[in-house]
């Protein structure tokens, strides 16, 4: 038993070191420009999704209005940079700021949506989001109204900027699927899945609901807003309707769904595979309408081949080709715990 | 300054009418299968084009063509749930089903791009500009006959819930799906049914949109936010909720527009943020039967 | 916890390698190479090789009705090209990418066509919106973005080209384009002037600006506002807010609209109100062609005012030319023909006579050709950019929908080319 659990973390520590080599190397082997970006946004979007996952996967409270953190990350660095007349490489040094106003705008607006479950949040989630992008709209003079505001111009050759954005974002997605990682096996994740299975249940228990709620949304609307930033200096702009995007928040959540919720590498995979296919196949497939009726094939066949998610499915799949048929180890262990922690472990494959 | 009030109050009880009728769908599914179908929007274009084919291309009224169109979108909600929402189990199952329908709306839209190109269109007939003068406000014939309509609709969804077998095996569903089963309600047919009806009335939410507005293959997308909202204040799975919701939304957003139409939206979203709060389950929601 | 034993070791490894990572990140970043492809450097092994130029359309989403009409401009450029013999002997060949109107989408599209494609040239997108990302990656990679549809201020103070003074639009810059309106009213006797106006707005950085001129010279003028306000580009419902126009009975309407929807809704309430104004003019709309038409119908188009710099009729030879091949490749009538296909063939225009002049597609010496102060012609009229890239001799003109759905010339009423305006307004049909 001990030996297949040395030989596991052996396998898993490879396949980590390979993956991690990969993507420090990713530009340096692909170092067109036109490669790298769909490197940077396939980083920008790992980060957004794990840093979803974190809150809505772990705690089952989906979120619809995390573009809210993401447009104010992006408007925040924007406005300091114009206001404070900060111009160069200088400009990264604002982007602490995108996440501390995610985090800043994520206590208030989660004391008052935390308080209801299920669809009553996701909508409030979706009526919050509505209300900030009418402000950026609607406050002109601060958030430079329909026209948006501009990044500082950064005068640097195409495959440089990309390459040093492709770093950023990089750095962006480790640190963030480190501390999902960290979560998970904390307390505190334990709290959030608690919650997620029973949170009246667990409030008897002593969780302290609405304060491990609301630290895990401060903690994922932190993480997006200093997302958001990066994406704005990337595209050097942003205006109301791309920094509060209805689609990124749909986005965000397919991609996690797709990949397998609450897991922490289903995010990571969901955000590598459809970010980029959906940039490719629009730039590709432009005669016609093909490119979305590809997408949409796209999700309707992993909807039917793997109904919970990639990683999920494919954790059951390997979990029965390795017992064929003996009871799995999770599988054991699972029955051993209370019966909704039964559930979890299963969902929580991989 | 009254008068102008009266006015708004007028425009957002004949716009909410239309709302209602695509909100009336989205509300139905949501009730009893617990999804939110993302492809709400574009099903309300899907039915905005093909009442547009009938009108343009077969000369056949507006409201004589939902004797088409609506058994066609019923067929098609049919095999949406048949093929793909059935076969979805389990914890995941609400969020896999907001995949399933988000693919359905790319590939619908996708599809209505390739048969329509991206120009707009408008149902026309001559009800749609003509108004009637009642106690000196100008009546459109479209918004009357779209709210009766509304009304018709509503009240034959709740015959239909309250009256009938299928009805009570629905309510059941609503209330406990492992309960229904167990006293022997086929709730995979239910569902499947209870998903074309949701379908089928969105046929009539969507001619009426394309009267009233112009529409183009991606004009389904700024709607679905909105009647999601609608449907949760109204109280999920309360069709008469759905058309209170709607027009509660509609002549709020038209009479702060009296002062200032930037703004309108958001007074909306905060008075909604604000009834969610204080009442979780909308105006006439009932507490949630099952457990969380 | 036993069964979290996988995950331990996961998680060890995985911090492991991060930190790996993080150390090959920053060596790789200090270390990074400079390489970079530049512009024009595609420049063609034989000189029959074609000229590629990209450009990037909003096929899809919400720029799609006009992303598209944009893209007939420009094939119907590219073909005209060709027929005629190419570009210094060489023929002309478009790769056009869909950026679904997104600026993420359109942003990558310009990559793909610069780093990837190796274009020799480029041509804009669609709106205002997608212009400054566009532009800012056209500036990195030192290409001219020759473009019709980003006439927003923003577009040309945008820092990227404050620095790279690579954007050039040939169309009317779009603050005075109401002026001729303004004007012609100011020529009317007082007792024919209006006595109100009402200025609805659309929240956009295209439709407003225009608008919001025209109210403080009309103003001046003595013609007093009785409803101005700014309504969100996504309403529920234009209904309300053009009841409570309706409601003032205005004499004159300057809707700051920037689509066919807009308008057209506007124009369905005012019907239902039976409120006819004796003017009605729009900054975006009934340009459109028989997109516009076909929406609001032919009857109560007649008499629909829109400021542009181009209308079918006008009558400079390539554009007749133009608006031949048009009808001839597309059919209907010349009034069908949306002004964004002329914005959209103008590009094409200018961008080949920086190519002859320069002889050859060095995009360096392309941008400083035409920041030079040459004049050149399109179907749209002279074009001469100024030090930002906006076009300053282009001149504003305001067409009407006329009898038998004709779209035509009427302001200002000296300028060649006008026919009588007709106002008031005729009545909407019944």
């Amino acid at each position: 038993m001990m030996g297949t659990v040395t030989r596991q973390r052996i396998a898993a520590a490879l396949a980590l070191a390979v993956l991690a080599g990969a993507a420090v190397t990713f530009p340096l082997v692909f170092s067109s420009p036109a490669t790298t970006n769909y490197g940077v946004y396939a980083l920008i979007f790992v980060t957004a999704v794990s840093a979803w996952n974190v809150f809505s996967g772990f705690s089952g409270y989906i979120s619809l209005g995390q573009a809210v953190f993401f447009g104010s990350g992006a408007y925040a660095v924007g406005i300091a940079a114009r206001d404070w007349h900060v111009s160069g490489v200088a400009v990264f040094g604002l982007l602490p700021l995108g996440a501390a106003v995610g985090a800043a705008i994520a206590v208030p607006f989660g004391l008052v949506a935390l308080r209801v479950r299920r669809h009553t949040f996701i909508v409030i989630t979706i009526a919050v989001f509505f209300i900030f992008q009418l402000m950026a709209y609607n406050l002109s003079s601060f958030t430079g109204g329909s026209v948006g505001v501009s990044a500082p111009f950064l005068p640097w050759t195409a495959t440089t900027f990309n390459e040093r954005f492709y770093y950023i974002a990089l750095a962006c997605a480790v640190v963030m699927i480190v501390i999902a990682a960290g979560v998970r096996r904390s307390r505190f994740g334990l709290q959030l899945r608690a919650i997620r299975d029973d949170e009246d249940r667990a409030r008897g228990l002593g969780v302290h609901a609405m304060r491990v709620k609301l630290a895990a949304f401060a903690l994922s609307a932190a993480v997006t807003g200093l997302v958001g930033g990066v994406w704005f200096l990337y595209l050097t702009q942003v205006q109301p309707p791309s920094g509060f995007d209805p689609l990124f928040d749909l986005s965000v959540v397919l991609m996690a769904f797709f990949g397998g919720v609450g897991t922490i590498s289903g995010p990571v995979l969901g955000a590598l595979i459809i970010e980029p296919a959906q940039l490719y196949l629009t730039a590709t497939y432009t005669n016609g309408y093909i490119s979305e009726i590809m997408l949409g094939a796209l999700f309707l066949a992993v909807v039917l081949f793997m109904p919970r998610g990639i990683i999920p499915t494919a954790g059951e799949w390997i979990t029965r080709l390795r017992t064929r048929g003996r009871p799995a180890v999770p599988a054991a262990a699972a029955a051993a715990a209370p019966q909704s922690a039964g559930k979890a472990a299963a969902g929580d494959t991989a | 300054m009254a008068r102008q009030v009266y006015q708004a109050v007028v425009d957002g009880i004949l716009v909410g009418g239309v709302y209602a009728l695509m909100a009336v769908g989205l509300t139905l599914i949501f009730g009893v299968l617990d999804i939110i179908n993302i492809a709400q929007g574009v099903l309300v274009i899907l039915g905005a084009y093909l009442s547009y084919v009938l009108s343009v291309r077969l000369h056949i009224d507006l409201f004589v063509g939902l004797a088409i169109t609506v058994p066609a979108m019923f067929v098609i909600g049919v095999v949406l749930q048949w093929a793909f929402i059935r076969r979805l189990r389990g914890r995941e199952r609400t969020a896999m089903t907001l995949l399933v329908t988000y693919a359905a709306a790319l590939i619908i839209e996708g599809s209505l791009y390739e048969a329509f190109g991206p120009d707009y269109k408008q149902l026309s007939a001559p009800y749609v500009t003509s108004s009637v003068h009642v106690l000196g406000f100008y009546l459109p014939y479209i918004y009357l006959y779209g709210f009766a309509l509304a009304v018709v609709i509503i009240a034959g969804i709740y015959a239909l819930l309250y009256r009938t077998r299928f009805g009570r095996s629905v309510r059941a569903t609503t209330q406990d799906e492992t309960a229904a089963r167990l006293i022997g309600i086929d709730t995979s047919r239910v569902a499947t049914l209870t998903f074309g009806i949701g379908v089928a009335v969105t046929a009539v939410g969507g001619m009426m949109f394309g009267a009233t507005n112009s529409f183009n293959p991606n004009s389904g997308y700024d709607l679905i936010s909105r009647l999601l909202a609608i449907i949760i204040l109204g109280g999920l799975g309360s069709i008469g909720g759905a058309l209170a919701a709607s027009v509660f939304m509609l002549t709020l957003e038209s009479v702060v527009d009296i002062w200032s139409p930037q703004w309108a939206i958001a007074v909306f979203y905060a008075a909604l943020v604000v009834v969610l709060v204080v009442r979780p389950t909308g105006f006439f929601g009932r507490a949630p039967a099952r457990a969380q | 916890m036993r069964s979290d034993l996988p995950w331990l070791s996961r998680n060890a490894a995985a911090v492991g390698a991060i930190a790996v990572a993080s150390v090959t990140a920053l060596a790789a970043c200090s270390s990074s190479s400079t390489s970079s492809s530049s512009a024009g450097s595609s420049s063609s092994p034989s000189s029959k090789a074609p000229i590629t130029i990209g450009a990037s359309l909003s096929l899809t989403g919400d720029f799609s009705a006009d992303g598209q009409a944009f893209q007939r401009g420009y094939q119907l450029w590219a073909k005209d090209v060709n027929s005629s013999g190419g570009l210094l002997g060489r023929t002309v060949q478009l790769k056009i990418l869909n950026d679904n109107s997104s600026p993420t989408q359109v942003q990558t599209n310009y990559q793909t066509l610069f780093a990837s494609d190796h274009v020799a040239l480029a041509f804009g997108p669609f709106s205002s919106l997608l212009t400054t990302p566009s532009a800012s990656v056209a500036a990195r990679y030192g290409y001219a973005l020759v473009e019709g549809a980003g006439g927003a201020p923003a577009v040309f103070s945008s820092p990227a080209n404050m620095s790279a003074h690579n954007v050039f639009d040939v169309s009317l810059p779009i603050t005075d384009e109401m002026i001729p309106f303004v004007n012609w009213v100011a020529s009317l006797p007082p007792s024919e002037r209006p006595a109100t106006a009402a200025y609805p707005m659309a929240e956009d950085p295209f439709a407003d600006p225009p608008v919001q001129l025209a109210q403080a010279k009309l103003q001046a003028l003595g013609v007093k506002t009785v409803y101005s306000k700014i309504f969100p580009e996504e309403e529920s419902s234009y209904k309300p807010a053009a009841d409570q126009v309706a409601a003032t009975g205005a004499q004159a309407v300057l809707l700051g609209s920037t689509d066919v929807p807009t308008v057209a809704a506007f124009m369905q309430a005012f019907a239902q109100q039976h409120y006819n104004p004796k003017m009605f003019i729009c900054a975006a709309g009934p340009d459109q062609g028989a997109a516009f038409v076909s929406v609001v119908g032919k009857q109560n188009a007649t008499g629909m005012m829109v400021p542009n710099g181009w209308y079918p009729g006008y009558a400079n030879p390539d554009s007749q030319k133009m608006v031949q091949a048009y009808v001839a490749q597309y059919g209907g009538n010349p009034s069908d023909v949306n002004a964004d296909v002329a914005e959209a063939y103008s590009v094409g225009q200018v961008m080949a006579q920086a190519v002859k002049a320069t002889g050859g597609t060095d995009n360096a010496k392309i941008i400083s050709y035409l920041h030079s102060g040459v004049t050149l012609s399109t179907v749209q009229g002279p074009v001469k950019f100024n030090e930002l890239g906006m076009n300053d001799s282009a001149a504003a003109f305001v067409f009407q929908w006329q009898k038998d759905t004709t779209f035509r010339q009427v302001l200002p009423a000296s300028a060649p080319g006008s026919v009588p305006i007709i106002n008031p307004k005729p009545g909407w049909a019944s």
